[in-house]
C-alpha cells in the first residue's frame, strides 16, 4: 500500500462530498420549515395533527401502512382555464360570441393571458383558472403535487415507495367519511370491491350486544357483511387513531410553491 | 495451476507494471459533451436547487406567473371565509347582527356609504358608545374591539368589499391600497371611536 494516504484521503473526500449533498444541503434548506401562508387566505398550512391523529400516526407506521400506500402525489403539468365571470352591459352578445370563439381550457399561462386580455377588451370580465394536471391529479389523489410542508408535523414521515394501494395524500378530502374508513379496514372488500388489502380484523373487537343495543361506536355494515345476530363489531383505540390519522391527511390547499386555484373552499382544520 | 507457477517463478517474465500514458482526446471531448448536455438539463430542470420549485415548474419565474390572480371572484370568497371566521360570531353570517352584540350590516347606510374611509376606521380601532344607523339610534353594551386591525390589508379590504356586496348591499369595492391609505392616515393608535368621533372623519 504505497499509497495509503491517498487513497484514504481519497475515500474520505467521495464520502464527505456526498455526506453535504444529501444530508448537510437538504437540513441547511429545508430544516428550518415552518408553517407557511395558504394562498388568497389568512390560514397557514399545516396545522399540528390533533393528539390522536398524531397517535395514529404511530399505529399507521406499526402496521406497516406505508409498504402499499404511498403519501406522495406527482404533477406532471400545469394548466389554465379562462372562465367568463360577467359578459358586461356594453356588449354582452359580442363577448359571448367572442368566447364561443377562444380555445378557454388546457392553456399556460400566456395563452390565459392573451385570452383574457381579449375579453377584458369586448367589455367582458374573465377570471383565469389554475389546476394541477397529472394521472395521480386525475384519478382524485390529490388537487397539487405534495411539497415538503405537507410532512412538517410528521414523524418519521410516510412517504412510502410502492402503490399496491392507492397514494392517501389527501384521504381525509376524498373518503370523509370514519364509518367508511373503519369498514375498509375491517373488511376492505366491503367497501372496495376486489381490494387487495388484508382485513385489520385486530383493531376491531366483535361483541355480544348489550340488552340487544349497539354501541355509538359499533360499525355500519353494508348488507351481506354484517356480524352474526346479536354481535356488533367495534374499533379498539389504535383503530380510532389509525382512522383520525386517516382523516387528518388534507393536503389540499394551495401553497406558494404549489399553487391552484380553489373552487369550492376547503377546510385547512384537521377532521374531527 | 503448475504453468502458472512455472511462469511466474520464470526470471525471463518480471511482475507487469503500469505503464504512464496520455489521456486519449477521444475521452476528453466525449467528458466536455456529456458535461455540456448535463449543463442544458440542470438549466431547464433544476430550478436552481430552489425550495419552492418543485416539478413540473421549471424555475421560479415560471412558478411566480402561475400564482392564481386574485379575480372579483376569489376576492369576495376570501372576503366571506375571513368575515365567518371573524366577523360573523357577533354580525351574523348572514349580516343580521344579533340582538344586543352587533347591528345588522345588511342595508346599514354605514356599509353602503359611498366612501370607504369611515367604514374602515371600525374594525382598525374598534367603536364604543350609542350609534345611528339608517337613522336610528341603538346601543350595544359590549362595544366592538379592534377586530381587523391584525389582519393584512389585502384580507381586510376582502371582508370590506364582500360585506359591501352581500345581502343586497351594492357599494363599491375596497382594495388592499385603499386600507393601505386609511392605516397610514390614523398616524396614533387611539383607542376605540365614539360615534362623533367616526361621523367627524371625511367619508
Amino acid at each position: 500500500m504505497k499509497n495509503g494516504f491517498v487513497i484514504f484521503l481519497a475515500a474520505f473526500g467521495v464520502v464527505l462530498t456526498s455526506w453535504c449533498a444529501f444530508v448537510l444541503g437538504p437540513q441547511l434548506q429545508l430544516g428550518g420549515a415552518k408553517q407557511v401562508p395558504v394562498l388568497n387566505s389568512s390560514d397557514v398550512y399545516p396545522l399540528n395533527r390533533p393528539g390522536e391523529a398524531a397517535q395514529g400516526l404511530q399505529i399507521y407506521r406499526a402496521n406497516g401502512c406505508a409498504a402499499c400506500h404511498t403519501e406522495q402525489v406527482q404533477q406532471d403539468g400545469v394548466a389554465c382555464e379562462v372562465v367568463l365571470t360577467s359578459a358586461g352591459k356594453r356588449n354582452p352578445a359580442g363577448v359571448s360570441n367572442l368566447v364561443s370563439t377562444l380555445k378557454l381550457t388546457g392553456l399556460t399561462e400566456l395563452e390565459a393571458e392573451a385570452a383574457s386580455d381579449k375579453i377584458t377588451a369586448a367589455g367582458g370580465k374573465a377570471e383565469t383558472h389554475i389546476s394541477a394536471t397529472g394521472v395521480d391529479i386525475s384519478r382524485g389523489w390529490g388537487l397539487r403535487h405534495s411539497v415538503a410542508e405537507d410532512f412538517l408535523y410528521d414523524y418519521p414521515v410516510q412517504l412510502g415507495s410502492v402503490r399496491v394501494g392507492p397514494d392517501l395524500a389527501d384521504v381525509g378530502r376524498r373518503l370523509p367519511d370514519a364509518n367508511w374508513q373503519m369498514l375498509h379496514l375491517y373488511a376492505p372488500r366491503s367497501t372496495v370491491t376486489g381490494s387487495a388489502m388484508p382485513p385489520f380484523r385486530y383493531l376491531f373487537e366483535t361483541k355480544k350486544k348489550v340488552n340487544g343495543e349497539s354501541s355509538p361506536d359499533a360499525l355500519n355494515f353494508p348488507k351481506g357483511f354484517e356480524p352474526a345476530a346479536g354481535y356488533e363489531v367495534v374499533p379498539t383505540s389504535d383503530a380510532k387513531k389509525l382512522v383520525a390519522y386517516l382523516l387528518s391527511l388534507h393536503a389540499d390547499v394551495p401553497l406558494y410553491d404549489a399553487p391552484f386555484t380553489q373552487l369550492s373552499a376547503s377546510t385547512n382544520a384537521p377532521a374531527k | 495451476m503448475s504453468d502458472e507457477t512455472k511462469s511466474c517463478s520464470t526470471p525471463s517474465n518480471p511482475e507487469p507494471a503500469a505503464e504512464r500514458s496520455h489521456l486519449p482526446m477521444w475521452i476528453v471531448l466525449v467528458m466536455l459533451t456529456l458535461l455540456y448536455l448535463g449543463g442544458i438539463y440542470f438549466d431547464h430542470h433544476s430550478g436552481w436547487f430552489d425550495k419552492q420549485v418543485y416539478s413540473p415548474y421549471a424555475n421560479a419565474a415560471m412558478l411566480e406567473s402561475y400564482q392564481p390572480q386574485s379575480g372579483a371572484g376569489a376576492i369576495l370568497m376570501q372576503g366571506k371565509k375571513t368575515y365567518e371566521a371573524i366577523c360573523g360570531t357577533c354580525h351574523g353570517a348572514d349580516g343580521l347582527g344579533k340582538f344586543n352584540q352587533a347591528p345588522a350590516l345588511a342595508g346599514s347606510d354605514w356599509v353602503t356609504a359611498k366612501g370607504h374611509n369611515r367604514l374602515a376606521h371600525v374594525p382598525l380601532l374598534g367603536l364604543n358608545g350609542p350609534i345611528t344607523i339608517n337613522g336610528q339610534q341603538m346601543s350595544f353594551p359590549t362595544g366592538m374591539a379592534a377586530m381587523g386591525a391584525v389582519l393584512s390589508d389585502a384580507d381586510l379590504a376582502a371582508v370590506l368589499t364582500y360585506i359591501r356586496s352581500s345581502w343586497g348591499n351594492k357599494a363599491a369595492e375596497v382594495t388592499a391600497d385603499d386600507i393601505k391609505a386609511v392605516r397610514a392616515s390614523m398616524k396614533t393608535k387611539l383607542p376605540p371611536l365614539t360615534y362623533e368621533q367616526v361621523m367627524a372623519l371625511p367619508e
